[in-house]
């Protein structure tokens, strides 16, 4: 074990003396992170300016708007009232509201009729989260409506009174359909900014080490340092666990100081600290499982720092480290489900909105414990490979 | 009367061999060392002194053959024969970004040396390499005859039965050579086992006890430098400065008869070797050989023979060819 914590011990000692060390895994997470907190609105909680369009007038409508101002909405959602779609167009594209909401003239007897009258949803390329939400309240809405209606449509089917159609159908608008039921893991609070760039940014920067801890091995070989180790009573193990050790307490420390930081100085949120240490922890892991497939993989440093790039570029665009996962495709939503900063990303978003333990961090430990194995057993793979050949 | 009990092996070699694809880069070498003693490994570049010294250290397995350090065998994770080795790479091999006394300490720590006497023997040593002014500096600060002290240092700080040197004065300045030779016959005189590997003849017959030949893979001869030249006692050894295609020249040499060995030397090969019985009457026809060739001789030597001349007498070519 002394012969471990000294290997360890020298390689933190050389990154620690090596500055671009410094900025990439403590500096330039937390820089990047709070500018990105600043252009979203200076680390604000989320916030969707919604206008309304109401060419219906109809009781509907109202009731949308209503739904749009109600209680569970306000602080996230702002109503601006518009006479026009032009107007609200003009508005979208000005900024002056994130999205508008178009309730079409005939919307109320469309809806009292079963036929078509959509609503119309004016959206900007700037505020996909907030379209999203807009199209979510409203596409609720009219769901709970259409429930409404079937169930009074069945209550008269069932020998009820025509007289009592105003009754049962403010009876059954009480009721609320099980999609608005709050589900295990939906958000109690909004995700701040930083909650999600914090960490986000932090994952990105400390996968460079991937490249770092690669590219070192390869440097040792060339130094000759690593036969030096090989010539002395180290076991392969020790060396490899030495190695190990030096870059999970690296990239731990890295994203340590960045949630830290986030939290401190700008006021990051996240329910659960056990939670967050946990994640942080399962990346680490990864971290060092990863610089041992690179290691398997190459033969040079320049192979090595080539890899690593690729490596960090595919799983931070398919994990969703630049843009909230929610802001982008299924297919990307489902292709980050095969990355382990995607599964983190979905840990720290849940403990950013209120979800705590297990629920929160449950699904994205074991994915990432299931990808970090998977890269285990391939390295082992790889480098039984090569001593045959 | 009785011979005196002679005393084990340090380092104990047996019908090693070692191939890469096809070609036998260490081909059945057996060598032994006594303690103290110094035994030095000759041969020209990719003669397979370095694919030993992997295998002695235990950084190459054999294909066949074994390796004991004091009776230990050696192997790829053998803790008590490693423990008895302190190897010296060719290059220098230290962490540049660490200061002398880290890496001796770094390199100590790898053989579980306790606290106290690892702090003592990193003084020993740089006292030993003359460092202990520059303890604190960085290693690439350092001059590279600095570095190549160090090299040997760092090989030297858990005291080891047996010191393995791999080519250590290539690229050093003549002092620092003098030093490290200078080092190299102290180790032996305090009773360490030293095998050193050179292409350098007046190294190996300065410093070595004992002086293992190998070419091609093959050891081709040993004994102590004097027994090794005692093999060319009767042959003379011509040193010929010339200029003109001297490859071809040295060639054509060894197709006379009464030449044994013919090869370029000098520092850019303006020099031919020869290794022949009787001098003075072949001289003649080498410079007739040489004016059919168009290769103007410009001095001519005739001297006692030597390692090169055990060498040339040997394999046929000259060791730095």
């Amino acid at each position: 074990m002394r012969v471990v914590l000294a290997i360890a011990a020298k390689d933190l000692r050389q990154r620690l003396r090596d500055r671009s060390a410094w900025v990439i895994v403590f500096l330039a997470p937390v820089l990047i992170s709070a500018l990105m907190a600043l252009a979203f609105n200076n680390n604000e909680d989320f916030r969707a300016n919604v206008g309304v369009v109401d060419l219906d007038r109809g009781p509907a409508a109202t009731g949308l708007g209503q739904v749009l101002r109600s209680p569970e909405l306000r602080g996230t959602v702002h109503v601006r009232s518009y006479d026009a779609e032009s107007a609200a167009r003009r508005a979208v594209d000005a900024g002056d509201v994130h999205v508008a909401v178009v309730v079409p003239a005939g919307f109320t007897e469309a809806l009292h009729g079963g036929g078509a009258a959509p609503v119309k949803v004016l959206d900007s390329v700037d505020y996909g989260l907030q379209a999203q939400l807009a199209r979510a309240v409203t596409e609720s809405y009219v769901a709970q409506v259409n429930a409404d209606r079937l169930s009074v449509a069945t209550a008269v089917a069932a020998g009820a009174e025509r007289a009592d159609v105003p009754r049962l159908a403010a009876e059954a608008a009480l009721l609320r359909l099980p999609e608005q039921v709050r589900a295990q893991g939906l958000p109690d609070d909004p995700l701040k900014v930083i909650s999600y760039f914090g960490p986000s940014m932090g994952m990105f920067f400390v996968l460079f080490t991937v490249g770092f801890g690669a590219r070192g091995y390869f440097i040792e070989q060339r130094q000759g340092t690593l036969d030096r180790i090989a010539a002395a009573p180290v076991g392969r193990g020790a060396l490899l666990l030495g190695k190990s050790v030096s870059t999970f307490v690296y990239s731990l420390a890295g994203l340590v100081t960045v949630t830290l930081v986030s939290w401190l100085a700008f006021d990051a949120r996240w329910a659960d600290p056990v939670g967050v240490a946990a994640l942080s922890v399962a990346m680490a892991v990864c971290v060092v499982c990863l610089t041992a497939l690179v290691i398997a993989l190459v033969r040079t440093e320049q192979q090595a720092q080539g890899l690593a790039q690729i490596l960090v570029f595919a799983l931070v665009l398919l994990g969703g480290n630049f843009v909230f996962a929610s802001g982008t495709t299924p297919l990307i939503r489902r292709l980050a489900l095969f990355t382990p900063n995607g599964w983190a990303l979905r840990g720290f978003t849940d403990l950013g909105t209120g979800v705590r333990g297990w629920d929160a961090v449950g699904a994205p430990l074991l994915g990432i414990a299931a990808f970090s194995a998977a890269v285990a057993v391939v390295t082992v793979l790889l480098l039984r490979l090569r001593r045959t050949t | 009367m009785n011979d005196p009990p002679r005393k084990p092996p340090v380092l104990d070699c047996a019908h090693l061999v070692r191939h890469f694809g096809d070609r036998a880069a260490v081909d059945d070498v057996s060598l032994s060392i006594a303690p103290g003693e110094t035994y030095g490994l000759l041969g020209p570049n990719g003669a397979g002194k370095t694919t030993t010294i992997r295998m002695v250290c235990g950084l190459l397995r054999p294909d066949a053959g074994t390796v004991h350090v004091a009776g230990a065998p050696m192997g790829v994770s053998a803790g008590p024969a490693k423990r008895l080795i302190g190897f010296v790479p060719q290059d220098v091999a230290l962490y540049p970004d660490l200061s002398v006394r880290e890496n001796l300490r770094f390199f100590g720590r790898l053989y579980r040396l306790p606290r106290r006497r690892l702090e003592r023997r990193v003084d020993e040593v740089l006292d030993l390499v003359d460092l202990t002014a520059r303890a604190g500096d960085r290693v690439d600060s350092l001059s590279g005859g600095m570095r190549r002290r160090l090299n040997i240092g760092a090989g030297l700080v858990h005291s080891p039965t047996l010191l393995v040197l791999d080519e250590p004065t290539v690229g050093v300045d003549p002092q620092s050579r003098h030093a490290i030779l200078e080092s190299v016959t102290r180790f032996g005189e305090e009773g360490m086992a030293v095998l050193y590997t050179t292409h350098y003849m007046e190294e190996a017959e300065r410093v070595c006890d004992r002086v293992g030949i190998i070419d091609r893979g093959r050891l081709v001869a040993e004994g102590s430098p004097r027994e090794l030249v005692a093999l060319v006692a009767e042959r003379d050894r011509v040193r010929l400065a010339a200029v003109g295609d001297l490859a071809a020249y040295a060639e054509a040499c060894r197709l006379l008869p009464r030449v044994e060995g013919a090869g370029r030397t000098g520092d850019h090969g303006e020099v031919v070797e020869l290794v022949v019985k009787d001098a003075r009457s072949l001289l003649p026809d080498l410079l007739d050989l040489a004016h059919e060739q168009d290769v103007d001789i410009r001095s001519v030597e005739i001297d006692e023979p030597d390692l090169e001349a055990v060498f040339l007498h040997l394999t046929g070519t000259a060791l730095r060819e």
